[in-house]
């Protein structure tokens, strides 16, 4: 799979240093604090989990860092630049993509329109074809639907061409929200096989889930959102042992 | 990496081969137009069937640049006959002030490659700056809200070329200078050219059938260009869309400003089509107008280029039936025989069960969304 922006200047992450770092972030929703002091990194290649309730904030944190939502107060760094208030076009450009969620796609486009537009910062004919080509051969199935109209296409290949339309812009820090969401037990096994292969490719991963069981396997670290705080971290393996984390999310 | 050439390859291939074709084609519509021309009039030596054909064109165009906002943009303006009235004053007035700056005279062929593109590059101008006004405000009203915003502008651009008073305004003050020009439209009575004998007619069939074919042309590029591809994704999820990188705001007034410039051009053409009326008329561009463009959009499909324009078409024709019918012997004797028959009702009735029907047979338009020469599947399960 290629990943690399066909115009972006890249600058690179120092060893160790985080290529998304949110420090004490917070968001309101009119009166109601949706985040209440969010802080957390995302080293390069990294797969990083987000858990946690319906209502604690985990949909609101991508948007944020996507730029879809202002933040009132905090910092949110990407390769060590602070984003704030930036538009989503420059931070898509930049390298943050999100698949939004609930499978969010373009009912009426064709496949390939869906796709063509994941790729509307660059709009480079040879990486629109590269990266096309990749998708079709990370997900057979949207291969053969290309001139089919997005809305025609079943839940799990709907959530398969949201992945695939963010993965068009070519970018460093993919940002998945609830990719599992209403979808057969057995998709969800193959969606989290291509996440994996996306983020082997290069690309670091923020992934936000209810399916904490899925979650904790498929990424390194993990956060557990609690009403817009930060109530656990850590390695996915020791909080899939943790007592809490298997009480309130495992069952 | 596979021997078979990829998925994309093959789609970018299947683009290219028609480049020759579509060569020819711009070639042959090239010709058949300048032959309109000069021979149309041979032709169909019936004048109100010459202008019946070029008034469809111009319905064509005010059909495909409403589809920008009402189909691609997912907009609902009910206005558009606001942009078709600025568009016809607007040519109307220059074509006459450069008639009479030539010296009058026949309009000549030659003389209308100066006079028509300045006529509709100044009515898509203003037309378009009108457009961009009346979209601020579709960034933050939805719907109905919106819809109204544009009925109002239309009426309130109406109203005032209509209620103008031929004596109002003396050329002291800045109000009173602009309410002398707008009194100079001629008011309700409409506008009729410098010392009132005809608005000069420079656009024949050479422009309005060419201009038909090529604004067509470039209403399918805005579609399926990466620009028309932005607002349509914008139409079915703002969010998606904005996540992409697509900003709602530039697109939602671009849209607005592209599809009044385009109606901008399909009234400018109309007022100085040959075998046209010569006049402009507040009237012509009430409510009814706008509602005749939304038809045509929706009975050939929102959001279809192809359908916009078999909407235009097929709106021209019925309504031009409709008055035949209501001119026919049978309708006037009925007249005559039962006195309060509304002859004007009778036109709305036949014209609602002409729309009912089809949207009963087909809710999505003659071709929902699709195009005629359509790139993708039919929906299958």
């Amino acid at each position: 799979m290629r990943v690399a922006h066909p115009r972006r200047v890249v600058t690179n992450v120092a060893e160790g240093t985080p290529l998304l770092r949110l420090e004490n972030v917070w968001v309101n929703y009119g009166g109601i604090k949706a985040l209440k002091g969010i802080s957390l990194d995302v080293f390069p290649g990294e797969i990083v989990a987000m858990i946690g309730a319906n209502g604690a904030g985990k949909t609101t944190t991508l948007k944020s860092i996507a730029g879809l939502l202002p933040i009132a107060s905090g910092t949110i760094h990407f390769c060590g630049k602070n984003i704030v208030g930036q538009s989503t076009e420059d931070l898509v450009f930049a390298g943050i993509s999100l698949a939004p969620e609930g499978r969010a796609i373009f009912p009426n486009l064709t496949v390939r329109e869906n796709l063509e537009l994941g790729a509307y910062t660059h709009r480079d004919k040879n990486a629109m074809r590269e990266t096309i080509d990749d998708m079709t051969r990370l997900f057979p199935r949207l291969g053969e639907r290309m001139t089919q109209e997005g809305g025609t296409l079943s839940g799990g290949e709907q959530q398969m061409l949201a992945i695939a339309r963010a993965v068009m812009a070519r970018p460093r820090l993919l940002l998945l929200d609830e990719p599992s969401l209403g979808i057969a037990p057995k998709l969800v096994v193959q969606i989290f096989e291509a996440i994996g292969q996306i983020a082997a490719a290069g690309v670091t991963i923020l992934v936000v889930e209810q399916n904490t069981r899925v979650a904790l396997k498929s990424s390194r670290r993990a956060y557990v959102l609690r009403t817009g705080e930060i109530a656990l971290s850590g390695e996915s393996k020791v909080l899939a042992d943790n007592p809490e984390i298997q009480a309130a999310y495992l069952g | 990496m596979s021997a078979n050439r990829s998925e994309s390859e093959r789609h970018e291939a299947a683009k290219r081969s028609l480049s020759p074709k579509r060569v020819a084609a711009a070639a042959g519509v090239f010709v058949v137009v300048l032959f309109l021309d000069f021979f149309l009039n041979v032709i169909l030596p019936d004048s109100s069937i010459r202008q019946l054909l070029m008034l469809a064109a111009c319905n064509v165009l005010a059909a495909l640049s409403l589809n920008v906002i009402n189909g691609m943009a997912g907009q609902f303006s009910i206005g558009h006959a606001g942009f078709l009235g600025i568009g016809a004053y607007t040519s109307a007035v220059i074509a006459s002030h450069m008639h009479h700056f030539f010296g009058g005279g026949e309009p000549s062929f030659a003389r209308s490659f100066a006079i028509v593109p300045a006529c509709l590059c100044a009515s898509a101008i203003v037309a378009g700056f009108f457009g961009f006004l009346v979209g601020l405000p579709s960034l933050r009203l939805r719907g109905d809200y919106l819809a109204i915003v544009t009925l109002g502008f239309a009426e309130i651009f109406r109203l005032i070329i209509a209620t103008a008073q031929a004596d109002s305004g003396n050329g002291q003050s800045v109000m009173g200078r602009i309410s002398a020009a707008i009194s100079s439209l001629g008011g309700q009575n409409g506008y009729q050219g410098i010392g009132n004998d005809g608005i000069p007619l420079y656009a024949g069939p050479f422009w309005v059938f060419g201009l038909a074919a090529l604004l067509g042309l470039v209403a399918w590029r805005i579609k399926f260009s990466g620009w028309g591809r932005a607002l349509r994704g914008l139409r079915e999820d703002e969010i998606a869309a904005a996540a992409v990188g697509v900003d709602p705001t530039r697109y939602k007034v671009t849209s607005f400003v592209i599809a009044a410039a385009g109606g901008g051009i399909a009234g400018g053409l109309s007022a100085i089509m040959r075998d046209g009326l010569g006049i402009v008329n507040p009237d012509n561009y009430n409510f009814q107008t706008s509602f005749d463009a939304i038809t045509m959009v929706i009975l050939g499909g929102s959001g279809s280029v192809t359908g916009s324009a078999m909407g235009g078409v097929f709106v021209t024709f019925t309504v031009k039936a409709i008055e035949l019918l209501q001119g026919s012997s049978v309708v006037q004797d009925l007249r005559v025989s039962v006195e309060w028959l509304d002859l004007n009702a009778l036109r709305m009735i036949v014209y609602a069960m002409v729309i009912i029907a089809l949207m009963i047979v087909r809710p999505e338009g003659l071709l929902g969304e699709r195009e005629l020469f359509g790139k993708r599947r039919a929906v299958q399960r």
